[in-house]
Formats: structure tokens, C-alpha cells, sequence
């Protein structure tokens, strides 16, 4: 075959049906999204909670049998104790309003883009917490007149901490960005079952 | 530019240019669940492309720069991590070509473009749609005179192996 018929081959396409969107496909990838971005979530939320729960908790023990106390550690644990149950609260709100969307395709996907809204704005959350976290337990560390180098090596981790949950906010983000997308193209295309 | 002019220009876009996206779809990516990701990636990246576009190339020219750039990352990404989420896999295609996928001849035709790199690849595709070495030049980067030895060796290249599959028979 010589160029001008590969080239012939090639313009042929024009004359065939575009491809279109398969709805059953399409369905079923907004569902597998969807249940993704509520797995992530829910682990996120259980997570924080957990964590925040379990390290404020810790930090409220030592700090009541250990003497002399520390005013820093008693805020901290405070702090950890009130986020755990912004990030409750929170999850109880974000459960409820999960019934509010119907079944079909587009609701699907407005729970999925909700969900990953709600993932969005929770990282941005808990990786701003970092901030205070950080520092009261920077000032309890100095209250507590330990070494300089630990409290050198505790503020390297906890910026290291801040940059890598950036690193997973883009993430989250992003995905977001992708249901958006998809959100608009459903509105857009010509679909086909 | 307001969002509901960006929505405007992509459903305009979408409409008017989803076959140039499909080839480049087809060319980059070969399984359903391949193409369905490649595809949403093109698009993600069409739709924030929306608000950098100044019209100082064709939209076509435009599309296929974002298309191939887009195409040509994704397949290196691919190539690193090869396994995908079972559960996505598991899952019927977004798109469907049924028409397409019956001509064997394009069917080869892509496969051949396939199995090229990634840059020749896109120099196929370019070549297919009858844009110039300098248009070629300016969507890949690189030099007009690069994209004349390229285009020479995949010509030499597709007409050598068109004519082993007639010799088998297609």
C-alpha cells in the first residue's frame, strides 16, 4: 500500500459515526467514583477522629498525673478534643444530607462532587490544625525546658507534616476537579443507552 | 473569561472537535478502560486550556497541542504504574466506536501507529490529518527539519509494514 491509500484509510473515519457515550458505562463509572470518594472519606473522617480523640486524650492523661503541669498540653488536648467533635459533628451532617439526592446518573454524580467537596474542605481543615497543633506543642516542649534540638527536630516534622498533607489536598482536589468535568460533559453530550 | 463562557467554548469545542480526540484516544490508548481515563484527561485539561487560549493558532491547532501533550504524559505516567484499580477495570467503556472497530484496515492502521513512540506517534497523527511540518513543529516543540526526518522514516515505516499485511492478506 502506498502513503496515499493509508492516507484514504485514515479519512474514512470521517465518513463513520462518531463514537458516543455509553450511558450504562458511564452510570457505572459515576457509581465507582462515587463509592471511591465515600470510602476516602469515610476513612478520612474515622481517621481524624481517632487520632484527634485517641493523642488528646493521651496528652489530657499525662499532663493531669504529671507534675508540674503544663497549661500548653491542657490547651492542646483541649484543641484535639474540640476538633474530633467538629470532624463528628460534621460526618452526622455530611450522613444526613447524603439522602437528599435521587438515584439517577446526574444525582450520582452531585453526591460524588458533594462528597469530594466535603473531602476538600476537610483536608484543607485538618492540614491548617497542623499549624496550631504544632505550635502549642512547640511551647509545651519549651515550657517543658527540654532541649533546643528537640524542639528543632519537632518543628522539621511538623512542617514536614504540613507539606505532605498539602501534597494529599491537591489530591483530593483534583479528583474533585475530574467530577466537575464530568459533571459538565454529562450535561453536554449527546449520550446514548 | 466569566465560567459561563468557558462552559460555552467546551460544549462548542466538545461538539465540534470529539473526533479529534477520539483518534488521539485510539492512538494513545488501547483498552476501554485505557481510553475512558485518557479521554477524561483530555478534556480536564481542554476545559482549563479554555481560558489561556488567545487565537493566535487554529483551535484545531490548539486542541491537538493540548490533546497530544496531554496523551504523550499520560502514556509515560501509564508505562510507570501498568496496573490499574480492578474494580474500574471490571466496568463496561464509556466510549463506543461500533462502526469503527469493524474496518480492518484502520483497526491495523492504529495498531501500526500504536506501537510507534510517543512523539511519532503524534507525528502520525498530524501527518493522517494533513497538518504542515511547521504546524507539526509548533503543536510537538520541536524543530521543522526534526519533524521532516521523522515524518520521512514513519512513512517509509507504515508503507513497508502496510505492504507485509498485503501480503497476508488484509
Amino acid at each position: 500500500m502506498e502513503f496515499d491509500e493509508l492516507q484514504k484509510i485514515w479519512d474514512s473515519q470521517t465518513k463513520e459515526p462518531l463514537w458516543v457515550i455509553n450511558e450504562n458505562g458511564l452510570h457505572k463509572r459515576i457509581l465507582a467514583k462515587k463509592n471511591q470518594a465515600h470510602h476516602i472519606t469515610n476513612f478520612s473522617e474515622l481517621l481524624a477522629i481517632l487520632v484527634n480523640l485517641g493523642a488528646g486524650s493521651i496528652v489530657l492523661g499525662i499532663n493531669f498525673f504529671k507534675r508540674p503541669e503544663n497549661l500548653f498540653m491542657y490547651v492542646m488536648a483541649g484543641w484535639m478534643l474540640v476538633t474530633a467533635l467538629f470532624v463528628i459533628v460534621s460526618r452526622i451532617r455530611r450522613l444526613k444530607s447524603e439522602t437528599t439526592f435521587d438515584r439517577s446518573m446526574l444525582g450520582e454524580l452531585n453526591e460524588a462532587i458533594s462528597m469530594a467537596t466535603y473531602q476538600v474542605r476537610l483536608s484543607r481543615l485538618l492540614r491548617w490544625n497542623i499549624v496550631p497543633i504544632g505550635a502549642l506543642s512547640l511551647l509545651s516542649v519549651w515550657e517543658g525546658g527540654k532541649s533546643g534540638w528537640l524542639l528543632v527536630v519537632l518543628m522539621i516534622f511538623f512542617v514536614l507534616v504540613y507539606f505532605a498533607s498539602g501534597w494529599e489536598h491537591r489530591i483530593y482536589t483534583v479528583k474533585k476537579r475530574e467530577l466537575e468535568v464530568l459533571l459538565k460533559k454529562l450535561q453536554t453530550e449527546e449520550i446514548v443507552s | 473569561m466569566s465560567e459561563l463562557e468557558q462552559n460555552q467554548t467546551f460544549t462548542q469545542w466538545l461538539g465540534q472537535y470529539k473526533a479529534l480526540l477520539f483518534k488521539v484516544v485510539r492512538a494513545y490508548a488501547v483498552t476501554a478502560m485505557d481510553q475512558d481515563d485518557l479521554f477524561q484527561e483530555i478534556i480536564i485539561q481542554v476545559w482549563h486550556s479554555i481560558p489561556s487560549f488567545r487565537q493566535q493558532s487554529s483551535t484545531t491547532t490548539w486542541i491537538y497541542r493540548i490533546a497530544l501533550n496531554t496523551a504523550i504524559k499520560w502514556a509515560n505516567k501509564e508505562r510507570k504504574h501498568t496496573q490499574s484499580t480492578e474494580t474500574l477495570d471490571q466496568l463496561p467503556p464509556i466510549l463506543q466506536g461500533p462502526a469503527i472497530q469493524f474496518d480492518e484496515r484502520l483497526t491495523w492502521l492504529y495498531e501500526e501507529i500504536y506501537k510507534l513512540d510517543e512523539i511519532d506517534r503524534s507525528l502520525s497523527l498530524l501527518l493522517l490529518d494533513g497538518f504542515s511540518y511547521k504546524e507539526m513543529a509548533t503543536i510537538l516543540g520541536i524543530t521543522e527539519s526534526n519533524v521532516g526526518v521523522k515524518i520521512n522514516r514513519i512513512k517509509k515505516l507504515l508503507i513497508s509494514k502496510s505492504k507485509q499485511q498485503d501480503y497476508h492478506g488484509i
